[in-house]
């Protein structure tokens, strides 16, 4: 549910205009460079390519299979990822056990460690007799669709973890216990107010993580590689139409990536609930 | 009622150690106690969110000591109120009763009574953000209040307040008490917060309860002097007394020997109550004045040299020299007094309490 504006008298929350100061013209011409910076790639990558090269990208089977294909992995490691970031942020946010900083750390690792470490990783995984097992009786992930699931998951996952427990960690803890005295089970309370209260800070999370896993490429050339019309997503498209001389087509996918992620962002933006009553 | 019984609980370098507790039904009880006292370990041990190594605590005969805090039939108002943000007013206020999964109609008719109780109907959609500190407490009171609790228990629920919000504050909560007849119990710092609230009062140190009864007679009769001095208590001494045959004692002090009810001996501290001593000029000694019937009892008299003279709105702060300072409460208006002139100060035997060793 969207809430109503704030009302005047809102104590915080932006305030309606920057005071010209040196300290707001310094600000706002940060912002300024930093956009400018933005636009001007978006610019050159316009008048790189032309029509044709569009034409020739939105036309062909192979491009669309593999936007298809991103969107489609990527939003279902978007959705793994929060599966796995609410309670995991939500315990390392509020319980304290033996191994807790090695832990934290250990969930922070794939953050730090190149993408493409993490597809070698998979690939050796695999090759074990467990992973063989797994294969055989489950699920096949190497050059597979389901192994690009699990790539981006792999990847993607601790920025939605790390973005989940800094959420809990900015709600009042005191809160969800009164909220037991208030007749909630220890569960209710983690539905009816932990996870209202943490939901902006984990939208971000998962928009970083989505960001994150749709512009991955390395790991999964290694783990899934790039088969057209299998195993091809639309990052590893820009790779392989570059790798064949074709720079105006990898640009006009490039391009089409930066206009769905945008559609993609604003629509986050619009529809993640509860974020107005952080203003009041 | 409430009934606690040898409660013991150590967190940190705070601890219960064998607090007792009993709080009449219907009852309205306010527990003193400094900073760090324990009252809020002990309040939460109440409510349920933690669990005391030992002891049991009872509400209307049902031993909750391991009940989960939604099973005890408590509403708890904490010291931060604890409006949750991202609800509106009408939401905090409903949300015991969607906890229970009440069906919606009840829910409104629930929550309407409690809302015109308390006059917050002009609030149920703001955001608790934008509510002053006083408007909070009463929807922190009113969400409370909804499941029409068998035990109300709030802690330091008006201490955030600026002085006018508290007095009116106060105001609410008695007049709710006497609407509704809830069994609370009030955790405070603030005398003049249990003196605007409650009428019976209990006192923690260290952990305990040290002593509880009526509020009045905490004041005057403080247990020990823990006790006194957290009543800001003026004129404690120390002396030595022998008790007298025919009952009471008497005490040497500052060079006379006074008077004082209940038999004591050895060394004493005692309490002179500065609203019962009575500043008489020296020509005019109590032996041979012309007494009125109350002033016959008097026995006791100290000539002290008048120091400083203090306005307090209703009644004179005066503070005497008699080898000791001596403060007098003076409330006569008339009487003109004049520092650096000697008063005889005169007071019965009952004026002087001495504590319980």
């Amino acid at each position: 549910m969207i809430r109503r504006a704030p009302t005047p008298e809102a104590p915080r929350g932006p305030v309606a205009g920057p005071r010209v100061s040196v300290f707001s013209v310094a600000t706002v011409a940060f912002l300024a460079v930093f956009l400018l910076l933005v636009v001007v790639l978006i610019v050159t990558d316009l008048f790189y390519t032309d029509a044709k090269s569009f034409r020739e990208a939105l036309g062909s089977r192979e491009v669309l299979h593999a936007l298809w294909l991103s969107i489609f992995t990527s939003l279902v490691s978007v959705a793994f990822i929060v599966l796995f970031a609410v309670p995991v942020g939500y315990a390392l946010s509020r319980y304290r056990f033996p191994g807790h900083a090695l832990v934290d750390a250990v969930v922070d690792l794939p953050i730090v460690l190149p993408p493409v470490v993490i597809g070698l990783s998979l690939l050796v995984f695999f090759s074990t007799p467990i992973g063989k097992w797994i294969e055989t009786t489950w699920v096949e992930f190497v050059y597979s669709v389901p192994g690009i699931i699990l790539c981006q998951f792999m990847v993607s996952a601790s920025f939605g973890i790390r973005a989940a427990a800094a959420a809990f960690d900015s709600v009042d803890r005191r809160l969800e216990d009164l909220a037991l005295t208030l007749g909630c089970t220890r569960g209710q309370a983690f539905w009816r107010v932990a996870l209202p209260m943490a939901r902006n800070g984990i939208v971000a999370g998962a928009i970083v993580a989505w960001a994150h896993a749709v512009g991955l490429f390395g790991p999964l050339m290694i783990f899934t590689g790039t088969t057209r019309m299998k195993t091809e997503v639309l990052a590893t498209t820009v790779q392989l139409e570059l790798s064949i001389g074709r720079m105006e087509v990898a640009l006009a996918v490039a391009l089409i990536m930066l206009a769905a992620a945008s559609v993609a962002l604003v629509l986050v933006h619009a529809l993640a609930p509860g974020r107005r009553w952080m203003n009041r | 009622m409430i009934r606690v019984r040898g409660l013991n609980l150590r967190i940190g370098a705070f601890a219960l150690r064998g607090l007792a507790l009993d709080v009449a039904r219907g009852d309205y009880f306010i527990l003193l106690g400094p900073t760090g006292s324990g009252k809020t370990l002990f309040i939460e041990c109440l409510c349920g969110l933690i669990r005391p190594d030992g002891g049991t605590i009872e509400i209307d005969g049902e031993d909750v000591t391991s009940l989960a805090p939604r099973l005890r039939g408590i509403g708890y108002v904490p010291q931060h109120q604890g409006l949750f943000p991202h609800l509106t007013v009408q939401e905090n206020i409903a949300f015991p009763l969607r906890a229970r999964r009440w069906p919606a109609a009840l829910i409104k008719e629930g929550t309407e009574q409690f809302v015109e109780l308390l006059g917050i109907g002009y609030l149920l959609q703001r955001w608790p953000g934008n509510l002053s500190g006083g408007e909070r407490q009463k929807v922190a009171l009113a969400r409370a209040l909804v499941t029409q609790p068998q035990v109300l228990l709030f802690d330091e629920p008006v201490s955030a307040l600026d002085e006018s919000s508290r007095e009116r504050l106060c105001g609410e909560l008695r007049r709710i008490h006497e609407e509704l007849h809830i069994t609370t119990v009030h955790v405070s710092h603030s005398v003049e917060e249990a003196l605007s609230v409650g009428s019976r009062a209990g006192v923690m140190n260290d952990g305990q309860v040290v002593q509880t009864g009526p509020l009045t007679e905490l004041l005057r009769r403080p247990a020990d002097e823990f006790v006194a001095r957290f009543f800001r208590t003026e004129n404690i001494f120390q002396a030595a007394a022998s008790p007298l045959p025919d009952g009471g004692c008497e005490l040497a002090f500052a060079g006379h020997r006074l008077a004082a009810s209940g038999r004591h001996g050895g060394k004493v501290t005692f309490i002179i109550r500065p609203e019962d001593i009575h500043v008489h000029g020296t020509h005019c000694a109590p032996a041979d004045s012309p007494l009125t019937h109350h002033e016959s009892r008097i026995t006791n008299s100290l000539p002290a040299v008048l120091r400083r003279v203090s306005d307090r709105g209703v009644y004179r702060r005066l503070e005497f020299d008699a080898a000791v300072p001596i403060v007098v409460y003076s409330a006569g208006a008339a009487e003109s007094f004049v520092p650096g002139q000697t008063y005889l100060l005169a007071f019965p035997p009952e004026a002087v309490h001495v504590l319980p060793s």
